[in-house]
């Protein structure tokens, strides 16, 4: 694969991630491309980006409303990065893990963080919470903070 | 019959607090666990009850080593935010602060790699060098570890004299020019402990998504300052130092190399310092609703932040990915039917970071 990328070779990747299960159209941003998804196939879209020969740089997770959490998968193909972002549902998500190495660690840690069931995990052990903490405290308010009356 | 040895998580044979399980049949080793997690902060949840200023004096604590890359990287998402365009000298001071990080960096690493080879000469010659980098530093920032220089929008303090650090960087290039590469290269010592040791395949690099100088050592050509040119690297030309042997050897050489490029990079960005203000606006930075990535390179490899921001004092999320988070995994790929005797210094080759990983 060639680090650069011409607008040809852009546009029908933009094309391919657009075209994965469950994705939407590609927003062309400042630190890459974004796609807002969150009926993703991301097991679908994991193989799609090994295809594509895109690396695997991280997930992130944020608290969504309803208990549910955003997951933004992170990628690097050549110079240009890709970000994909969904939704639990229920909670719940398949899990990279299996065909995905990288993808075993931090899927452990958002589920120390905001209680999220990666579905398949071969081991879903904690990584970094201690063992008096509850799974998901990021989603916990600040101690002595006065929550939203609105 | 198999055994299994528990090294860690506090054990002379390791760098920082992890844990390493060990299953061996005689002296060689099946399979390697690892855990982590003795040094867990939260800082990326406490970043997110502190206010974006204050939030970057919390963050350059990831690390007691690569403390400027986190805190610049952070700025740097922040900055993406609010389409903040960092002033020209401040984007060559930020180059030059993260490279002189570099250089100490590798140089503590190369330090404690002739350490575990028993190699205590080539040690005290490396850790006087790394100590004129500190003294460095310190002249610049009025700091040893955490250097304070990134706000943002810029840089807290200008670099005053240019002429004296070129002398001074000058000066060590040739010390490890002379001394040190040379020495991790054609040392009849330092080749027996370490070629064949440890090995990491290209294919399996790319499967484990390991970063930095362990990627590159393995034959990847991945670097975020050719790959995602940031600050002004491409305009000094940086240029890559791969190896295609991944043993233990071949993460030695790949930042012994790195060394002198980190020098090169130094004097030009200090000889080509431009002039102009330190900060792209003066007072308390606003940061309006949106989200950003950013990518930079740490001494260790890629370093990843996403920041969030909902148009409040501070920080609606944090996530801050280190280049030690991928690469320590690896180590049960480097292990099995290796040596137990060379676990060691196998973990340190990955020169592992657990204040980062851990957070």
């Amino acid at each position: 694969m060639e680090k650069h990328e011409d607008d040809g070779q852009r546009a029908d990747l933009m094309a391919r991630l657009a075209a994965i299960p469950g994705s939407a159209p590609v927003e062309d941003r400042i630190d890459g491309f974004w796609i807002s998804a969150p009926e993703l196939d991301v097991d679908a879209m994991a193989r799609e980006m090994k295809t594509l020969g895109c690396r695997f740089v991280t997930m992130t997770g944020l608290a969504h409303d309803h208990g549910e959490t955003a997951i933004i998968y992170h990628y690097v193909r050549g110079h240009e990065t890709i970000n994909f972002k969904t939704i639990t549902r229920s909670g719940a998500i398949a899990s990279l893990a299996p065909i995905v190495r990288p993808a075993s660690w931090i899927e452990r840690e958002i589920n120390d963080f905001f209680k999220v069931n990666f579905i398949g995990h071969p081991n879903l052990a904690p990584l970094l919470r201690p063992a008096e903490v509850k799974e998901g405290f990021f989603r916990e308010p600040e101690p002595g903070s006065t929550p939203p009356t609105n | 019959m198999p055994f299994t040895i528990p090294v860690g998580p506090y054990h002379p044979a390791l760098e920082e607090p992890f844990k390493v399980s060990v299953r061996c049949v005689a002296e060689t080793v099946q399979q390697v666990s690892v855990d982590v997690g003795f040094s867990f902060r939260a800082i990326e949840l406490l970043a997110q009850r502190r206010e974006w200023v204050p939030g970057v004096t919390l963050i350059e604590r990831v690390c007691g080593i690569c403390s400027n890359v986190h805190a610049m990287t952070f700025c740097r998402a922040a900055e993406r935010i609010a389409g903040i365009e960092v002033p020209a000298r401040a984007v060559y001071i930020r180059t030059i602060i993260s490279e002189l990080e570099r250089l100490h960096s590798h140089l503590l690493w190369a330090g404690l790699a002739a350490e575990y080879m028993g190699f205590q000469t080539l040690f005290m010659e490396i850790f006087t060098l790394r100590e004129q980098v500190m003294d460095l530093l310190e002249t610049i920032s009025g700091n040893r570890v955490n250097y304070g220089m990134n706000r943002i929008g810029g840089v807290n303090r200008d670099i005053a004299d240019p002429k004296a650090a070129i002398a001074t960087v000058q000066a060590m290039a040739k010390v490890i020019e002379n001394d040190v590469v040379p020495t991790f290269m054609t040392s009849a010592t330092a080749k027996a402990r370490m070629v064949g040791v440890g090995p990491l395949s290209k294919e399996d690099a790319i499967a484990w998504g390991v970063v930095g100088p362990v990627a590159r050592a393995s034959g990847l050509d991945i670097d975020v300052r050719s790959d995602h040119p940031y600050l002004a690297y491409a305009e000094l030309g940086f240029k890559m130092v791969t190896q295609p042997e991944g043993d233990v050897r071949a993460r030695v050489v790949v930042r012994a190399l790195e060394l002198l490029e980190t020098i090169r990079l130094i004097a030009e960005a200090l000889r080509n310092l431009p002039p102009g203000p330190l900060r792209a606006f003066e007072g308390m930075p606003s940061i309006p609703p949106g989200e950003a990535i950013a990518l930079t390179e740490a001494p260790r490899g890629e370093v990843f932040y996403y920041v969030a921001s909902d148009g409040g004092k501070m920080p609606a999320r944090v996530k801050i990915r280190t280049p030690s988070f991928v690469n320590i995994p690896a180590l049960e790929a480097m292990t099995v039917g290796q040596q137990l005797g060379d676990i060691s210094l196998i973990q340190a080759s990955l020169d592992p970071c657990l204040s980062c990983t851990d957070r």
